[in-house]
């Protein structure tokens, strides 16, 4: 590292998914100030193309060894490329459902939508706390500004909230940093300084910084208690936006809790049982997120806690603490992507054609719109983790990791979560189910016009079922491939 | 021929995905193509029982790698595709093919939405052929899960008044059970071992190595020399016990039978038919497929609470037939004691009550698809099944009367029809088991043989009701015809083997007895290897 400058420019030659994102970024932000027509098209047509080149790059030069750019502060390893990977496949479908845009704001959303998935880029993977806490921040912002896209009153309110919750929770987070880097006397939390230092001083401190850390993650991942903004966001936000902030952060969200976790686990060795704590939010997600979904009358806030549930379900591969539960969440998080933009794009579907809907307005229009019907049933089931699909295999995994982890700790709580997890199925049916129930089987009021035909809609729906089944025949295929990542903090 | 199980399952399945291409316009032709497929899976069915031989073994098998991947420090995971018939599964896979045809036909009055209709029968028939014959513990799984679906629209969409609140309790309530039966699942693969694999450890949820307790890794949770307790019971005995409330729950044992008669009463007749007559099998196909095998341990010491929730189904189940108003629901009681003697046959471990237990899941198959086509008949000329609303149709519909008798009196276990011959087997078992191996106290024998005799007497009081006395019908426009040429179809051949397999019980026996001999023996044996 003699040549600081030469350092620099060699990381910038391994980031070149980031680099065209940000290329794309600064091309959407002329363009916006050059194009007088056709804005949506054009800027649509970029992003797609760049996230699909991104994708092409992250794919093609996989990594084989890890390497730390910047002095140590990003790390270009197996698992934070599966990460991008999914931030960009989860930017081309929320681009993808994203309808035109009024002309002036059109260069505005698809910016944001280049800022999340670079802060998401960025923040899987950040090896240091400042790092961490800029890349979360440039999500957190870009997303405030989305959901305020619906340029209501309704819309407005929920981006302000989201922005208050947020704040505060980010508050909470760089407080605990502080504390930690007052031990640890350093903020890489890979180095062996840090390791070291918290070992030596494990003071009740710790858990203290440590707690307020994890409120900016769990806040990003809306796991309990952290989930109060997202029933009032789902809502009110416009649904594309609504699709892409419920996977996309999420997931960045998840990528750093699973580096934070293991780092102040300290291999076993902190005074604290991590594991329980994390099993705690698991559990306490999965509860009260399927049981408040129940009462839940308007479909994106029936979503919203479910999401909260799915975040607990994603915990419980990071609970078993192993590399295998690892893999296993690697494979939820793909299959979560893929089964909630289903259920959104069908949604959106719906939302084009009847306007703002609450559950019960879905009434008798199954057989009208039978695409989108379908698609939504097929997504449901797979959120509720029923065979055939995909949503199954991943829970048999996800709980398989968790049984073992069982066998090997003996930890009470990890059975409970397992027992309690699994019996969860049976109440997140009973909501899932809502939808496609008033859909099929109640009969309609009074005479609706059929959907809007969308074919761009109709083929993503096609992709991602056919993705669902796939996965579900032949899970090795991925699971083959997400195996062969080493994660080493 | 060697493939000829993947046919008779994947035969409908495909079927399906090829009538969602049908335009749904084309009305009739969906029931045409669904009674095609039946007809199909019929000659299937007939190449099959060319092919199988009497002896204890499994047949037929098709083995196919399905999941297979590294799970890092636990070694491999496997799942096969392994399917295979034996002597519990041919008489359930022979039901599944005749009463699903005769569902078809029964299905020929349907107008709402056939398309849809007949997609779903296809899913349910290609998934219920897959659940009896997968010896795979997760395929088995999927395929019954699978099921649950088409099953829920198909009560949901074309079901009664109350089919909302029916089709959804359905689901959770065997949903719930299912849940039970996969956290068993996915403990029991993490602790078996595949032994054909050398010194690599593979999972496996393989049924054959699951039941020989010597590919249970040691130290693992669910391990033989495990002394680890949870509250009163060690981890096997609680393994046990979820399994045999998960398939309590769609068997249905009281007090987890409170979905059935709601959903007996609200489903289209088909629907009816295949639920009571197929889907209330697999909870008994369940005990004996994967429970009593895999905990032989936890089958011997809860024998008493088997036989005691059995001998519960059996006089609860008659005391609310008996006080049933509507005829459906009687029926639908009905089940519930029948099912009954089938927990206190199995729960005695011995030969003569397993027979009996599978002989009568199969004449309940038989006679339960009757009487629900029986009521079926009455509902499509009247829309109304209250027993005190009829009188004296004997006198106007002599034909139908005849077939209800026979099916009654089947039910009721009159010697010389099917219910007889399951039924007393399952007695003398339950009768033996104090002495043989004194698993069942005797009362429970004795307190049984009570429940038939509350059998006869919810049935002929029916029938004195219903079709005895002046003739009288409450719906005042309703034409009380005779069978038509479609309910005659369906019912002679349901009637005929009623009695067939009442008569010649032995062909029917020779499939089940080497099945249940060395079910019996297993058990034992790996039972003595688990606590010499």
């Amino acid at each position: 590292m003699n040549d600081p400058l030469q350092h620099i420019f060699e990381s910038v030659s391994l980031l070149i998914p980031e680099v065209i994102i940000t290329a794309s970024l600064i091309i959407t932000i002329l363009l916006g100030l050059i194009l007088k027509t056709n804005k949506h098209v054009i800027l649509k047509t970029l992003a797609l193309a760049s996230y699909g080149l991104a994708i092409f790059i992250v794919l093609h030069h996989l990594p084989t060894t890890s390497t730390l750019l910047f002095g140590g502060m990003i790390r270009i390893d197996e698992f934070s490329s599966y990460f991008k990977f999914l931030f960009l496949t989860g930017g081309i479908l929320g681009v993808w459902i994203s309808g035109p845009q009024k002309e002036n704001s059109s260069a505005e959303y698809f910016l944001l939508f280049h800022a999340v998935i670079l802060g998401s880029c960025l923040l899987a993977s950040s090896m240091n706390f400042i790092m961490v806490i800029l890349s979360l921040e440039l999500i957190s912002l870009s997303s405030y500004l989305l959901t305020g896209f619906g340029f209501n009153k309704k819309s407005a309110e929920g981006s302000l909230k989201y922005f208050l919750f947020g704040t505060v929770a980010t508050a909470c987070m760089i407080y605990g940093i502080s504390i930690i880097y007052g031990i640890a006397g350093t903020l890489d939390f890979s180095s062996e300084l840090f390791l070291k230092n918290l070992i030596a001083l494990s003071s009740p401190l710790l858990l203290i910084a440590g707690l307020f850390t994890l409120a900016g993650f769990l806040f990003k991942i809306t796991a309990v208690p952290f989930h109060l903004w997202a029933p009032d966001v789902y809502e009110s936000a416009p649904t594309p936006v609504v699709a892409f902030i419920s996977v996309v952060p999420k997931l960045a969200g998840i990528a750093v809790l699973t580096k934070f976790t293991l780092a102040i686990h300290l291999f076993g060795q902190s005074g604290y049982n991590w594991q329980v704590i994390l099993s705690v939010i698991s559990l306490l997600s999965i509860l009260i997120g399927n049981l408040s979904a129940i009462a839940q009358t308007n479909p994106k806030r029936m979503l919203a806690y479910s999401s909260v549930a799915q975040s607990g379900f994603l915990l419980v591969g990071l609970v078993a603490f192993g590399m295998d539960g690892i893999h296993f969440m690697l494979f939820y998080s793909t299959v979560f992507l893929v089964m909630n933009f289903l259920v959104f794009n069908a949604l959106n579907q719906f939302e084009n054609s009847y306007g703002e809907l609450g559950i019960q307005s879905l009434a008798g229009l199954g057989t009208l719109s039978i695409i989108p019907s379908l698609a939504i049933l097929i997504g449901f089931v797979s959120l509720t983790g029923l065979p055939p699909t995909a949503g199954f295999t991943a829970k048999l995994f996800i709980f398989g990791s968790l049984w073992g982890a069982y066998q090997q700790s003996g930890e009470l709580i990890l059975l409970v979560l397992f027992v309690i997890g699994l019996l969860n199925t049976v109440i997140s049916l009973f909501f899932y189910l809502k939808i496609p129930y008033y859909l099929f089987i109640k009969e309609k009021k009074e005479t609706a016009n059929s959907i809007k035909s969308d074919v761009a809609g109709n083929l993503l729906s096609l992709i991602l079922v056919i993705v669902l089944f796939y996965l579900f025949i032949s899970p090795d295929k991925l699971m083959g491939w997400i195996n062969k990542i080493t994660f080493v903090l | 021929m060697r493939h000829l199980l993947s046919y008779l399952i994947f035969t409908p399945l495909l079927a399906a995905v090829v009538g969602l291409l049908i335009p749904a316009t084309q009305k009739n032709t969906f029931r045409v193509f669904a009674l095609l497929i039946s007809i199909i899976q019929i000659v299937i069915m007939v190449l099959i029982a060319l092919h199988y031989e009497h002896h204890d073994g499994i047949q037929l098998s098709e083995r196919l790698p399905w999941i297979s991947m590294d799970l890092g420090q636990w070694g491999t995971m496997k799942a096969e595709y392994f399917v295979a018939l034996d002597g519990l599964s041919f008489p359930m896979v022979a039901l599944s093919v005749a009463i699903i045809s005769i569902a078809v036909i029964s299905s020929w009055t349907i107008e709402k939405n056939q398309k849809g209709y007949f997609i779903l029968m296809l899913i349910l028939n290609g998934a219920i052929m897959g659940s009896f014959c997968a010896l795979d513990f997760l395929l088995f799984y999927v395929f019954f899960e699978f099921l649950l679906l088409p099953m829920y629209f198909l009560i949901g969409i074309w079901g009664g008044p109350r089919r909302e609140h029916a089709s959804i309790k359905f689901f959770l309530y065997t949903l719930l059970g299912s849940i039970l039966i996969l956290i068993v699942i996915i403990a029991l693969y993490l602790s078996f071992q595949d032994p054909t694999s050398g010194k690599v450890l593979v999972h496996t949820f393989n049924m054959l190595h699951m039941q020989n307790p010597e590919n249970i890794i040691p130290g693992s949770i669910l391990s033989i020399d495990s002394t680890d307790l949870l509250g009163p019971y060690s981890y096997r005995l609680w393994a046990f016990l979820l399994l045999f409330i998960g398939f309590a729950i769609k068997l249905p044992a009281v007090p987890l039978h409170t979905w059935l008669p709601d959903a007996h009463v609200e489903a289209p007749t088909p629907i009816s038919v295949i639920l009571a007559a197929l889907l209330l099998k697999f909870g008994a196909y369940g005990l004996l497929r994967f429970a009593y095998p895999i905990f032989p341990d936890g089958a011997i010491y809860f024998s008493w609470l088997v036989g005691f929730v059995g001998v519960v189904s059996i006089i609860y189940g008659a005391l609310n037939a008996l006080s049933s108003k509507d005829l459906k629901r009687l029926i639908a009681y009905s089940s519930v004691s029948h099912m009954g003697f089938v927990l206190l046959g199995l729960a005695s471990i011995t030969v003569e009550g397993v027979t009996g237990a599978v002989y009568q899941m199969f004449s309940h198959g038989i006679i339960s698809a009757m009487l629900f086509l029986i009521t079926g008949v009455l509902y499509d000329r009247t829309h109304d099944r209250l027993i005190a609303n009829y009188s004296g149709l004997a006198s106007k519909m002599k034909v139908f009367t005849g077939f209800v008798l026979i099916a009654f009196f089947a039910s009721l276990g009159l010697p010389g029809l099917a219910g007889f011959i399951g039924e007393v087997m399952i007695l003398f078992g339950a009768f033996l088991s104090q002495k043989a191996n004194g698993l069942l106290p005797i009362w429970m024998a004795i307190v049984a043989t009570f429940g038939l005799l509350l059998g006869a007497g919810y049935y002929l009081w029916t029938i004195q009701r219903m079709f005895y006395g002046p003739f009288s019908v409450k719906i005042p426009a309703a034409e009380m015809n005779d069978l038509n040429h479609r309910e005659y179809v369906m019912l002679l051949p349901l009637a005929m083997a009623a009695l067939f397999f009442g008569v010649l019980p032995q062909t029917l026996l020779n499939f089940i007895n080497p099945f249940a001999q060395q079910f019996v023996e297993a058990l034992f044996k790996s039972a003595s290897f688990i606590n010499p």
